[in-house]
């Protein structure tokens, strides 16, 4: 028996590919029928889009990636980097939504678990990060260091999302493959180059 | 770093753990790749080391013999620093490794002296077993005290029926523990051992993010046939000391063990930080020293604690705190590396890639990071978490 990512139940396929629809989207408002690089020169999109590309480790080959691309050009990775942290946003807003979802059906001692203080708590602290980060993209005049600080503050609201979901947030059927796959491409679009003074939870 | 300290006999056993642990960063990505990769590598001294880990000496025609000492890490605390040692190496693979691993604390903490033989005896062989411990359920989640796979008499011997989840191993073992409810309320909970060949019994693999090695495993149980003499402690415990109280000594008696790959995971990654980038000055300089004191920190908290408890002073809350600290350590580590090591590290760098995947595993791994924070809390208000 092996765990190759084509023994993913067809749900997860789905749900990744509609990912990968979405940061092609990205792409193609950025450069419209073609991809962007990143500023280090690795262009990530979706298989269809990249077919000469290498798989991305744990996407189920939905997503592609190649090196050596020029780096794009400033406007279109603006363009670019501005739709990728607000697909981030609009995938944890999703993983939070089905979080209390999901806890308004389970029951501990006869009771939903989404009336525990602590998962109250932790609900809020997402929905609080997600208003703040909405807030930081609607600034005028982005820059990168900001997108990257509102990337890394998705990260940090996202594990705390995932905390929602147990032991099934680690399935490859559950939220954490998607919310790795944006975790990666901040990585890998959004980082300027710089350590920062925070990252996560620090 | 400074080694935290540890009996001199324990610090042979580091050693020995360190010098196996070398060996385990190729098969550990060839096992994240493909988890049924562990049955080309059980030759190397670490599966070994696994494989008889916690089976008492007496089982044993060679135990480990180093510089005098003789091991089979019954002690947590030899346990704990042979974990963390070899999942600095790699925790997947560890992980993946045959051996008693929390089914043996099970089979310690609640089965009579026959039970505990034949359960020594079968993992002794010398061929490898695997073994699962089957506590967490779909609905229910690890509260032990609401689980519903059911235990109904049968004549003279009982069926086992429900169904078990995120479940490490099970889909590869040949004989694992499962916690069942036979009657209502918290005394109706029992420990069966389960022969994963007998009919009704169904294990398969749940694709994971990361941390393939641990093989978590989905369990269906429909009406296996279980006899009395594999219901643990059940000729020699009251109800009231069997089952639910077996399912909390060996969540606490593993905490420690837990915490401890968890350690060696964050030393692992910090390590190829500072290799990757020998030269970094100010800011990201102070932030990995920060993360190093943290480790060191907690490493010592981790031993003083398994050390505690083969003193018999088990402390829940302490436990607990612990296991929560080394899993958000892994998880800020492998954060930190990732934005260190540069733009792409991910993709350019499979080893950290693998690490920042496996470092979730932690949170959920032993209880939840909310469970555990309910039982410092508890600490708190009899006022021995900070004592």
């Amino acid at each position: 028996m092996t765990t190759t990512d084509t023994t993913l139940p067809a749900p997860v396929i789905g749900w990744l590919e509609a990912f990968a629809g979405e940061l092609d989207d990205c792409h193609e408002q950025a450069a419209p029928g073609g991809t962007v690089s990143s500023p280090a020169g690795w262009t990530i999109a979706s298989a269809q889009r990249l077919p000469a590309g290498t798989p991305v480790p744990g996407t189920s080959g939905t997503l592609a990636a190649v090196r050596d691309a020029p780096p794009a050009g400033d406007p279109a990775a603006r363009v670019f980097s501005d739709a990728l942290v607000r697909l981030h946003w609009r995938l944890l807003r999703d993983v939070l939504d089905g979080a209390v979802s999901r806890l308004d059906g389970r029951t501990s001692e006869g009771a939903p678990l989404l009336g525990r203080q602590l998962v109250r708590g932790t609900v809020a602290d997402v929905a609080l990060a997600l208003s703040e980060t909405r807030d930081l993209l609607d600034l005028p005049r982005p820059t990168a260091g900001r997108r990257r600080r509102i990337h890394r503050d998705l990260v940090a609201a996202g594990r705390t999302a995932l905390v929602l979901y147990g032991a099934s947030s680690f399935a490859a059927e559950g939220p954490g493959r998607l919310l790795y796959a944006a975790e990666l491409l901040g990585n890998t679009y959004l980082h300027t180059g710089e350590p920062e003074e925070g990252a996560g939870r620090e | 770093m400074s080694e935290p300290p540890l009996p001199r006999r324990t610090e042979v056993l580091r050693s020995h753990v360190r010098d196996a642990a070398a060996q385990l960063r190729d098969p550990g990505m060839e096992i994240d790749r493909d988890p049924t990769a562990i049955d080309r590598w059980l030759h190397l001294p670490a599966a070994d080391l696994m494989r008889l880990s916690t089976i008492p000496v007496e089982y044993l025609d060679a135990p480990l013999r180093i510089d005098g000492h003789t091991y089979d890490m019954r002690s947590c605390l030899e346990h704990t620093v042979t974990i963390e040692e070899l999942s600095y190496g790699d925790a997947g693979f560890m992980l993946a490794c045959p051996g008693p691993l929390m089914s043996g604390v099970a089979v310690d903490a609640l089965g009579d002296d026959k039970q505990r033989h034949a359960y020594y005896e079968r993992l002794s062989r010398p061929e490898a077993t695997w073994t699962f411990f089957g506590l967490t359920e779909p609905a229910k989640g690890s509260a032990a005290t609401e689980l519903e796979t059911a235990l109904t008499p049968d004549g003279d011997g009982f069926r086992l029926s429900g169904a078990k989840r995120y479940v490490g191993n099970a889909a590869f073992a040949r004989l694992g523990v499962v916690f069942c409810r036979r009657a209502p309320g918290p005394l109706g909970i029992e420990a069966v051992l389960v022969d994963t060949r007998d009919p009704g019994f169904r294990a398969e693999l749940i694709p994971t993010v990361g941390m393939r090695g641990a093989r978590i495993s989905a369990i269906t149980l429909d009406g296996v046939r279980i006899e009395r003499e594999q219901v643990l402690g059940y000729d020699t415990l009251r109800p009231s000391r069997r089952g639910l109280v077996g399912a909390i000594r060996t969540l606490q008696r593993f905490r420690p063990v837990l915490a401890g790959t968890a350690l060696g995971l964050t030393r692992a990654v910090l390590d190829h930080v500072r290799r990757e980038r020998p030269a970094l000055t100010g800011t990201a300089r102070g932030r990995l020293e920060d993360l190093r004191d943290r480790l060191e920190a907690t490493r010592r908290q981790n031993y003083d604690i398994a050390s505690a408890i083969d003193a018999g002073k088990v402390r829940s809350d302490r436990i607990a705190g612990v296991k929560t600290r080394a899993a958000e350590l892994a998880e800020r580590a492998t954060l930190a590396a990732a934005d260190l090591l540069g733009p792409a590290s991910l993709l350019e760098d499979p080893w950290l890639g693998k690490l920042y995947r496996d470092a979730r595993a932690f949170e959920f791994m032993e209880g939840t990071g909310h469970i555990q924070r309910l039982a410092v809390f508890q600490g708190v208000a009899k006022h021995t978490f900070l004592a």
